[in-house]
């Protein structure tokens, strides 16, 4: 059945917004962040209004409502990512996710002579914190590469590489190329050398539904934002074997069961790594969100967007001097459609799409050894979701031909 | 907006080119013709990573000197067209000026130019990098 666009619009009040120039906003900006549907501002604003308090600590009813609320949110969440609420660990978003692995997981199971294996493809939140470890413990750092020309993974060259490592780490949909990486392949491969797996789903989880226990990775790191969810929050989802093998990283009140001057006891679980007070609005709207995204079937979510994305990538491969770089049009790919032109600078570009009311990405994308392997400081991006219509793609080639017309 | 101006009377009338235009193309159309018309342009064979305006989204690099008659000079290049512009009217109103003025000046002609990507305090803000770079250097110069 298709998907009813009008009543999912509708759910996006952001949608109606126009420009301080007069233009009509269309938001191609989706693997930045989101926009967010009135249900999850409602269930913020209506936390705020009825019951905000501290969640875990107090005894009287608003503080009663706020961890019901909190912990629910957690059991939602979890459910949608099919798994327990034991193994979802609340966090800052996905880099903060990656950290925790490497803080929490990594210095307590790993040194000299370890291997960590990338790629090219990830974003630097999967790159930094590993290299930081490299430099404090010893570890070795490898990167698979990426074929150019296919914009995939080598993956005769992943399987050497996880040959003798104990950790991969890999990015599930690339926030540049929207290229989806072989995960289930990836995670038989490592786990057949007795690697542990650490996807980034931060683009992964917008785009199809993903069942942590099924998929049988070690570590997953995701956004809300980016799914319709609130900025601030994310989860890291931890087998719980895995977990047991985790020490406090961020410590102080709440993941301790008692503090004396002698020293600490802490929490088991998920609850020795949420110090401080929890981030309860945003869970409560990320809660909402998922329980909105529940509604669709995310194929069919896929393949409308892969619909436009695709029809998209399409037109402006014949505007001359336009060079798309990755595959919007297979099948698996997300959404993102990263482009330059050959005389008119990103920035200027972006800019110039922006006078037209199109919302999209220019830079790096944190992705600067992507970067490298593509031979370009920078990209366009115009990336696609769930609330984009056909329309939107028409009039943003209309606009990408005026601009290029007047400006090469 | 503010009263105070800080720019040089001799910008007006390119300040009031901009302002006329009549919408936000036009005004970058004008900025690309800028771009080529810098009074003392740094080539990109003179580029590195001394001179980079770093946090740019664009690559921008800037030398900042003082000529014989204690007159500030910025020579500067970018790859993004609307940076380099910006550049070149920077420079137009920079050039031959006290650095101690220079130390004091605010990008208050781009707003005024009406450029309103020029302001945002986007840490990726090609523009506003190299207009606090040029002012850190010039004060530097005093």
């Amino acid at each position: 059945m298709p998907l009813d666009m009008g009543a999912i619009r509708a759910d996006f009040p952001i949608l109606e917004r126009r420009l301080p120039n007069g233009k009509q906003l269309v938001y191609f900006d989706n693997a930045a962040t989101s926009q967010k549907p009135q249900c999850v501002i409602d269930a913020m604003t209506h936390y705020y209004e009825e019951y905000n308090s501290n969640a875990h600590r107090s005894n009287h009813t608003l503080a009663d409502e706020a961890t019901t609320a909190l912990e629910y949110a957690r059991e939602r969440i979890a459910a949608y990512f099919g798994t327990s609420p034991d193994q979802l660990i609340y966090t800052s978003g996905a880099t903060e996710g990656i950290n925790l692995v490497a803080y929490a997981w990594a210095r307590e199971n790993l040194g000299d002579g370890d291997v960590i294996v990338l790629t090219e493809m990830e974003h630097h939140a999967d790159i930094v914190p590993w290299q930081q470890l490299s430099i404090e413990r010893g570890v070795e750092v490898r990167y698979v590469p990426i074929d150019t020309e296919s914009f995939t993974l080598d993956m005769d060259a992943l399987e050497v590489a996880v040959a003798d490592a104990s950790l991969v780490c890999v990015v599930h949909i690339s926030n540049v190329l929207g290229v989806r990486n072989p995960i289930e392949d990836i995670i038989e491969m490592s786990h057949a050398t007795g690697a542990r797996v650490l996807l980034d789903c931060a683009q992964g989880a917008p785009h199809e539904r993903i069942h942590f226990d099924q998929l049988g990775a070690d570590f997953i790191a995701i956004s809300a934002h980016k799914m319709a969810g609130p900025t601030g929050i994310g989860c890291l989802l931890v087998k719980s074997d895995v977990m047991e093998q985790m020490a406090p990283f961020m410590t102080g009140g709440l993941v301790i069961k008692s503090v004396s001057t002698e020293g600490t006891t802490f929490q088991d679980g998920h609850a020795m790594f949420e110090t401080g007070t929890p981030r309860i609005a945003e869970a409560i709207g990320w809660g909402a969100a998922v329980e909105w995204l529940d509604q669709f079937d995310m194929d069919e979510v896929h393949e409308h967007i892969n619909d436009v994305a695709s029809w998209t990538a399409a037109q402006m491969r014949e505007i001359p001097g336009i060079r798309i770089y990755g595959e919007p049009e297979r099948e698996d790919s997300s959404g993102a459609v990263s482009f330059l032109h050959e005389s008119i600078q990103s920035q200027d570009l972006a800019l110039l799409l922006d006078e037209g009311g199109f919302a999209v990405r220019t830079g790096h994308h944190c992705a600067q050894p992507l970067m490298d392997a593509l031979g370009v400081p920078s990209t366009n991006r115009a990336s696609f979701w769930i609330y984009n219509t056909m329309d939107e793609a028409e009039a943003f080639v209309d606009h990408l031909q005026h601009v290029i017309g007047r400006f090469s | 907006m503010g009263v105070l101006r800080t720019w040089p009377e001799h910008l007006d009338p390119v300040v009031k080119e901009f302002s006329e235009c009549f919408d936000s193309m036009e005004r970058y159309e004008l900025l690309f013709q800028y771009a080529k018309r810098h009074p003392t342009p740094l080539p990109p064979d003179e580029w590195n990573d001394e001179n980079q305006v770093h946090g740019c989204q664009s690559r921008a690099h800037v030398i900042c000197l003082v000529d014989d008659e204690g007159g500030f000079v910025l020579r500067g290049g970018a790859d993004a067209q609307i940076v380099q512009g910006l550049m070149a009217v920077t420079a137009m109103a920079v050039n031959g000026m006290n650095p101690s003025k220079v130390a004091q000046m605010e990008p208050d002609y781009a707003e005024a130019m009406g450029i309103r990507s020029s302001l945002t305090p986007s840490r990726a803000n090609g523009f506003l990098n190299m207009f606090r770079r040029v002012r850190e250097e010039a004060a530097m110069l005093v």
